[in-house]
C-alpha cells in the first residue's frame, strides 16, 4: 500500500480542528530518562563503511543505502530521510525509506505543518509519539508511528532536511544511544546529500562528454558531411587554419570557447598563435612538426587565451587537408567543465577517503594488473606497510602467503576471461601475511568495480586473529563440555522449547538401547512403562506449557536386560533474557535399587510398628476384654430377657421390644469397638489423610480408660477446641498416643494413689505446629535418661521389647514432626510431639 | 419367701449393662434398683428387706472389691454377686474369701445369674432370720437377774446343780429354783434348747459372764 499524502496536503491555514498540540505529541525528555542500550560501535562502523563504499560506487543508490544504515544502527522499524524540495523548501519529500515505511518512499509532508518542520524550526532532535494525532494527514500512512526520533541536518550551515527512525510498536522505546547514533548519522547525511547532488551533475557532464567524444571520432574519420554537421552543430569547436598562424574560419563553439568574434579571427586581427599561452608554444611547435610530417595531429590537451585574458583548457586535434599542404582543420574540445568535474570528483573522493581512512577495517584496492592502488591507515596498521610503500606493489607479493599466490594470479586471469570469481562479493576467511612474514587470519570481502574498460578491485579486510582465538576457545570449551556430557556417568538430555527431545547423551543411549536417531521428538516415551506413560507425559506437557520444573518417576525399559526399572527424570528450562524458554535440560537417574531398598525398609518399619501395636494391644488385653464384654453382656442379658418376656402368659411384647432394641444398640457399640481395635491390629500401609488430632486422642482414650482404671489412675484430657487438622496416618498417630499413654500409665502405677493421674493435652504451639503432650506425675525422668529412652531395645517393662518410643519417634519424624521428653512440674514426665499443620490458605 | 418381698441392687457404670440387668431380673420376677457407682450405692437409703448386690468389679471411682471391703467394715451385711469383664483367679479368690456369693464373668446367661441371685437372697433371708432370732434371745436374756445369768452360763457348760452350787457357794435347792426360772424366762423346753440358745448368744463360761 502506498499513500502519497503530499497530494492532498492541508494548507497552512487549514490546521484541522481538534488536532493535538505539538507539546502533547513530544516526549523528547524521556530519551534521557530511559535506560540506554550500550553503543555498538562495531556495527555502526560496519554500516558507515558500507555507506562509504556506496558513496564511491557510481551505481549505488546512496540515499537508500543511507536509509538502510539508519535502520540498522537504530534497530528501528522504519527509517529514512526527508529533504526540502528545491522549489524554495515548501515541502519535504521522502527520497529514501527503509523498513516498514519503504512503500511510502516518494511521499512527503508540508514544511509548515509537520514533524520535519518542527525539527527544523526548533533546530534540535525531537522524539514524537503518535504524531498523527496532530498531523492528521499522517493517519493515512500505515503502519502508525508509535515513536519517531528525528534530527535535522545541514549543508553549509543551511538546513536541507531531516533523518528519522520510527518504531511501529512499543516493543522498544528510543533512548539516548539512539539519539547519539542518529545525530552522528546526520553528519553523514550532509555528505551523502552533497555526493548525490554532485553525482547527479557529474552524470550529466559525463553524458555530454561521451556524446562529444563520439562526434569527435566520426570527425576524425574524415567524413566530411559529418564534419560539416559537426561544424554546424557547434558541439565542438572547429577551426580552419594554415600553418602560418592564420585562421580562415571557426565555428560558433570555438568562438564561444575563446570568446572572440569570427571577425577577429578571419580578418587576421587575432592569429591562432596569439591564442596560445607561452608555456604551450613548445608543445605547439612539436604539433606543427608532426603536422608537417604526417599531415595529422594527435589530439593533445592545451590551453587557449580567452578574449578576457582567462584561459580555457581544451583538447586539440587536427589534420592538414592535404599532406604537404599548409591548410588544415583543427577540432577543439572545451575541457573546462570536464576539469571542473574532475575537481568535484576529486573532492568527493577525498571525502570518501576520509571515511575509508577512519574505517576500522583495512580498505585496500587493486587494479586489473594486480597492483595496489589504495591502502588505508588500518591497512598500514595490520600489514606493516605504509601507504606510500604499498601503493604500486603487487598485491599478491604484499599480503598473500606464498602458497596462495599462484592461485591468486590464476583467479585474476580467470575473472577477466569469465567474469566470475569464487571469492568475489562475499565475506571469506583467509590467511594473509604481515610485512614481517607472520601469517594471520583475515576476514575479507572483495568487490570488483568496473571503470569503463578497466577493472578495479576493492577489498575490506579485518584481522580476525583475536576473534578466531576466542572462537577457538569457545569451540574448545564446547568440545570440553560435550566430552563431559558424553563421559560423565549420568544420563542427560535436552529438549526444544516445544518439548521435542533433541539430544540424549551416550549414557541414555546405552541404557535404553536406543540409537541417537530414535530419540528425536517423543520416541523415548516408548521406553516408559505403559502404566507410567500417561502421568509422565502429562507432567512433561505441563512443564512445557508452564515452564515449571519437570519431575517424574517412571519405570523405564533397560535395553541390556529388557527389565523395567524405576527411574526419575528431572528437567529445568534455560530462559533467554526476555524470559522465553530457549531449551530444556534434564537428567535421568535409575533409582530402582534405592527404591527397592527404601520399600524394604518401609516394609520392615511397618512390620515393626505392627509388632509394637500387637504387643501394646496384648498389654491392653484386660481392658480390651472388658471393653468388648460390656456390650456382649448387655446383648446376652437383653436376649435372655427378651425371650423371657415373650414366654410370659400373655407375652409382654413391650418389654420384649425394648430388650431387642438394647440388643441392637449394644451390638452396634460392640462392632464399633471391634472396628477400633482391628484397625490397630491390622497391618496397613501408610495412608495420609486429613486427621483431627482431638478425635484420635478421644478414640485412643476409649481403649485405655479401663486400663487406667485397673491401675487406679485418673485419665484427664485438656484438648484445645478447634485444633487445625494435620496430614497424617491415623493408625500410626493413634499408635504413638497409645504408646505414650501406656508408658505413662505404667510409670504412674508405681506411685501413691493420690498422685495417680495423667493428662493428655492438645494445643496449637508455634505457628504452623500442633502440640500433643502426655503428662504424668510418675517418678519422672532425669536428663541423662531422656535420650536413652528413645534408643531401641531400651525398656523398663518385663514383656516390652523396647521399641515403642523409637517407633513412635520415627513415625512422628516421618510426619515432619518432633517427639521428645521433658520433666513435668512439679513431678513426673512429659512426652510430647509436634506435627506441622498446613499453612493458612492451602 | 417370695421374690417380691426382696430386692436386688445392681451397681455398674455402663448404663446399657445396667438397664439390661434390670430388665433381665425383672423378667425373672425380681425387684431391682440400679446404681452407676459404689458411692451412689453407699449413700442410698435401702429398705429393710432381704436383698443382694450385683456388683461390677471394674468401677470408675471405687472398685467392686473395694466396695465389698468398705461394706464389711461398716457392718453392712449383704450378699454380693460379682460381675467382671476380665476375671482372673486372684481377683475371684479375694472376692469369694470376703464372702461373695458368686463371681460371674461377662457375658453371662440368665440362669446362672438368677441362681446366684436367688442363692444370695436366700442367704440374706437366712441371715436375717438368724439375726432376728438372736435379737429375741437377747431380749429374753435381758430379763434374767445377774444370778440367773451366772446359773445359765454354768448350766450350758454341762455342770450338775450340785457342782454349780459348789461353784457359787449355795445349795442345790437354790440352784434348782434359779435353773427353773432361767428355763422359763428363756422359753427353753429342754437343757439342749438352752445350750443352743446360749451358743447363739455366744454365752460361754468366759469370765465376762461368769459370776464375780
Amino acid at each position: 500500500m502506498s499513500t502519497r499524502p503530499q497530494d492532498d496536503l492541508p494548507a497552512e491555514e487549514l490546521i484541522p480542528q481538534g488536532a493535538a498540540s505539538l507539546e502533547s505529541i513530544l516526549c523528547t525528555d524521556e530519551l534521557r530518562r530511559r535506560p540506554s542500550r550500550p553503543p555498538d560501535y562495531e556495527k555502526e562502523n560496519r554500516a558507515l563503511v558500507a555507506l562509504a563504499a556506496a558513496m564511491v560506487d557510481p551505481k549505488a543508490n546512496i540515499l537508500q543505502t543511507f536509509a538502510e544504515t539508519i535502520l540498522e544502527i537504530t534497530q528501528s522499524d522504519s527509517a529514512g530521510l526527508s529533504l526540502l524540495t528545491k522549489d524554495g523548501g515548501k515541502r519535504f519529500y521522502w527520497p529514501a525509506i527503509a523498513g516498514e515505511w519503504k512503500p511510502h518512499a516518494g511521499g512527503g509532508a508540508p514544511r509548515s505543518f509537520g514533524p520535519g518542520g518542527d525539527v527544523l524550526d526548533r533546530d534540535c532532535t525531537l522524539l514524537f509519539r503518535r504524531f498523527e494525532r496532530r498531523y492528521t494527514y499522517l493517519q493515512a500512512v500505515a503502519p502508525a508511528a508509535e515513536e519517531c526520533l528525528m534530527v535535522p541536518f545541514y549543508v553549509a550551515g543551511k538546513p536541507v532536511g531531516t533523518i528519522w527512525a520510527m518504531m511501529h510498536s512499543d516493543r522498544r522505546g528510543f533512548d539516548a544511544e539512539d539519539e547519539r547514533a542518529l545525530t552522528a548519522l546526520g553528519q553523514f547525511a550532509a555528505l551523502a546529500y552533497q555526493t548525490v547532488d554532485s553525482l547527479q551533475d557529474l552524470r550529466a557532464e559525463i553524458a555530454a562528454r561521451e556524446k562529444a567524444e563520439s562526434a569527435l571520432r566520426e570527425f576524425a574519420k574524415g567524413l566530411e558531411v559529418k564534419i560539416q554537421r559537426l561544424v554546424e552543430s557547434n558541439v565542438i569547436g572547429i577551426v580552419i587554419f594554415n600553418l602560418e598562424g592564420a585562421v580562415s574560419d571557426a565555428n560558433g563553439a570555438f568562438l564561444q570557447m575563446v570568446q572572440y568574434s569570427r571577425e577577429d579571427l578571419v580578418t587576421g586581427r587575432v592569429r591562432w598563435t596569439d591564442l596560445t599561452p607561452a608555456e604551450w608554444s613548445d608543445r605547439d611547435q612539436r604539433a606543427l612538426a608532426e603536422l608537417r610530417e604526417t599531415g595529422l595531429l594527435q589530439a593533445y590537451e592545451k590551453e587557449y587565451f580567452r578574449k578576457d585574458g582567462g584561459r580555457t583548457p581544451v583538447l586539440l586535434g587536427g589534420a592538414l587537408f592535404e599532406k604537404g599542404g599548409s591548410e588544415g582543420v583543427a577540432f577543439v574540445l572545451d575541457l573546462s567543465e570536464q576539469k571542473q568535474t574532475a575537481e568535484t570528483l576529486r573532492r568527493v573522493e577525498q571525502q570518501a577517503r576520509s571515511i575509508v581512512e577512519s574505517a576500522l577495517d583495512a580498505v585496500i584496492a587493486m587494479d586489473g594488473d594486480g597492483i595496489i592502488t589504495d591502502w588505508n591507515q588500518e591497512a598500514e596498521e595490520i600489514f606493516g606497510w605504509t601507504r606510500l610503500e604499498a601503493l604500486g606493489r603487487r598485491m599478491s607479493e604484499t599480503i598473500i602467503p606464498m602458497r596462495y599466490r599462484a592461485a591468486h594470479e590464476t583467479g585474476l586471469r580467470r575473472f577477466f576471461q569469465t567474469g566470475e570469481g569464487p571469492v568475489l562479493n562475499k565475506r571469506i576467511e583467509i590467511s594473509a601475511i604481515r610485512r614481517n612474514g607472520e601469517e594471520f587470519p583475515v576476514e575479507l570481502s572483495i568487490t570488483p568495480l568496473r571503470f569503463g574498460e578497466t577493472w578495479m578491485f576493492s577489498g575490506f579486510l579485518r584481522d580476525i586473529s583475536d576473534r578466531l582465538r576466542s572462537e577457538e576457545q569457545l569451540r574448545r570449551s564446547e568440545l570440553n563440555l560435550r566430552r563431559m556430557t558424553e563421559t560423565i556417568p549420568e544420563m542427560l538430555w535436552s529438549a526444544a522449547p516445544n518439548g521435542a527431545v533433541d539430544y540424549c547423551n551416550a549414557r541414555v543411549l546405552e541404557y535404553t538401547g536406543l540409537a541417537q536417531d530414535d530419540i528425536a521428538g517423543a520416541a523415548w516415551m516408548k521406553t516408559v512403562h505403559p502404566d507410567d506413560a500417561r502421568n509422565t507425559e502429562r507432567a512433561w506437557a505441563h512443564s512445557v506449557r508452564t515452564g515449571d520444573p519437570f519431575q517424574s518417576e517412571f519405570r523405564s525399559l533397560r535395553g541390556s536386560d529388557g527389565m523395567y526399572r524405576w527411574c526419575v527424570s528431572r528437567a529445568l528450562p534455560l530462559r533467554g533474557f526476555d524470559g522465553f524458554i530457549l531449551k530444556w535440560y534434564g537428567t535421568i537417574v535409575d533409582f530402582h535399587d534405592r527404591r527397592q531398598a527404601e520399600e524394604a525398609l518401609r516394609n520392615t518399619q511397618a512390620e515393626l510398628a505392627h509388632v509394637n501395636r500387637v504387643m501394646t494391644m496384648g498389654e491392653l488385653a484386660a481392658s480390651i476384654a472388658h471393653e468388648v464384654n460390656q456390650p456382649l453382656a448387655s446383648i446376652i442379658a437383653s436376649g435372655d430377657s427378651c425371650t423371657a418376656w415373650l414366654a410370659n402368659e400373655p407375652p409382654n411384647l413391650e418389654r420384649a421390644r425394648a430388650a431387642a432394641g438394647r440388643v441392637i444398640q449394644a451390638a452396634t457399640q460392640a462392632s464399633e469397638i471391634v472396628q477400633r481395635i482391628r484397625a490397630l491390629f491390622k497391618k496397613t500401609t501408610a495412608s495420609t489423610t486429613s486427621v483431627n488430632v482431638n478425635a484420635v486422642i478421644e478414640d485412643t482414650i476409649s481403649l485405655l480408660r479401663h486400663e487406667a482404671q485397673r491401675h487406679d489412675i485418673s485419665l484427664l484430657t485438656d484438648l484445645e477446641a478447634d485444633v487445625p487438622s494435620v496430614r497424617a496416618d491415623r493408625v500410626q498417630l493413634q499408635q504413638v498416643i497409645l504408646n505414650l499413654v501406656m508408658n505413662a500409665i505404667e510409670s504412674t502405677a508405681s506411685v501413691d494413689r493420690e498422685r495417680r493421674s495423667l493428662v493428655i493435652q492438645s494445643a496449637r504451639s508455634n505457628p504452623g505446629e500442633l502440640l500433643v503432650a502426655v503428662k504424668d506425675a510418675g517418678p519422672g525422668i532425669d536428663a541423662q535418661q531422656a535420650e536413652r529412652l528413645f534408643a531401641p531395645f531400651f525398656t523398663t517393662k518385663p514383656q516390652g521389647i523396647g521399641m515403642g518410643l523409637p517407633i513412635s519417634r520415627s513415625i512422628i519424624e516421618a510426619h515432619g514432626g518432633r517427639l521428645w521428653a521433658e520433666k513435668n512440674e512439679p513431678q513426673g514426665a512429659v512426652f510430647q510431639f509436634v506435627l506441622p499443620t498446613p499453612v493458612q490458605g492451602q | 419367701m417370695s421374690a417380691q418381698d426382696c430386692i436386688v441392687f445392681v451397681v455398674d457404670d455402663d448404663p446399657l449393662v445396667r438397664e439390661s440387668l434390670q430388665d433381665l431380673l425383672n423378667s425373672a420376677g425380681f425387684t431391682v434398683r440400679t446404681f452407676g457407682s459404689a458411692t451412689e450405692f453407699i449413700r442410698s437409703q435401702r429398705p429393710d428387706v432381704a436383698a443382694c448386690l450385683i456388683l461390677d468389679v471394674e468401677l470408675p471411682d471405687l472398685s467392686g472389691l473395694d466396695l465389698q471391703a468398705e461394706l464389711v467394715k461398716s457392718g453392712i451385711e449383704i450378699p454380693i454377686v460379682f460381675l467382671t469383664g476380665y476375671g482372673d483367679i486372684p481377683m475371684s479368690v479375694r472376692a469369694m474369701k470376703a464372702g461373695a456369693v458368686e463371681f460371674l464373668t461377662k457375658p453371662f446367661r440368665k440362669e446362672p445369674l438368677c441362681d446366684a441371685v436367688r442363692e444370695a437372697l436366700a442367704r440374706d433371708g437366712e441371715d436375717r432370720k438368724q439375726r432376728a432370732e438372736v435379737l429375741a434371745l437377747r431380749n429374753r436374756l435381758e430379763t434374767l437377774t445377774p444370778r440367773e445369768r451366772q446359773v445359765l452360763a454354768l448350766v450350758v457348760t454341762g455342770l450338775l446343780n450340785k457342782q454349780i452350787a459348789g461353784e457359787l457357794g449355795t445349795t442345790d435347792l437354790t440352784i434348782k429354783a434359779h435353773r427353773g426360772r432361767v428355763m422359763r424366762k428363756m422359753g427353753a423346753g429342754s437343757l439342749a434348747d438352752l445350750v443352743r440358745m446360749a451358743g447363739k448368744l455366744k454365752i460361754s463360761s468366759d469370765p465376762g459372764v461368769r459370776p464375780k
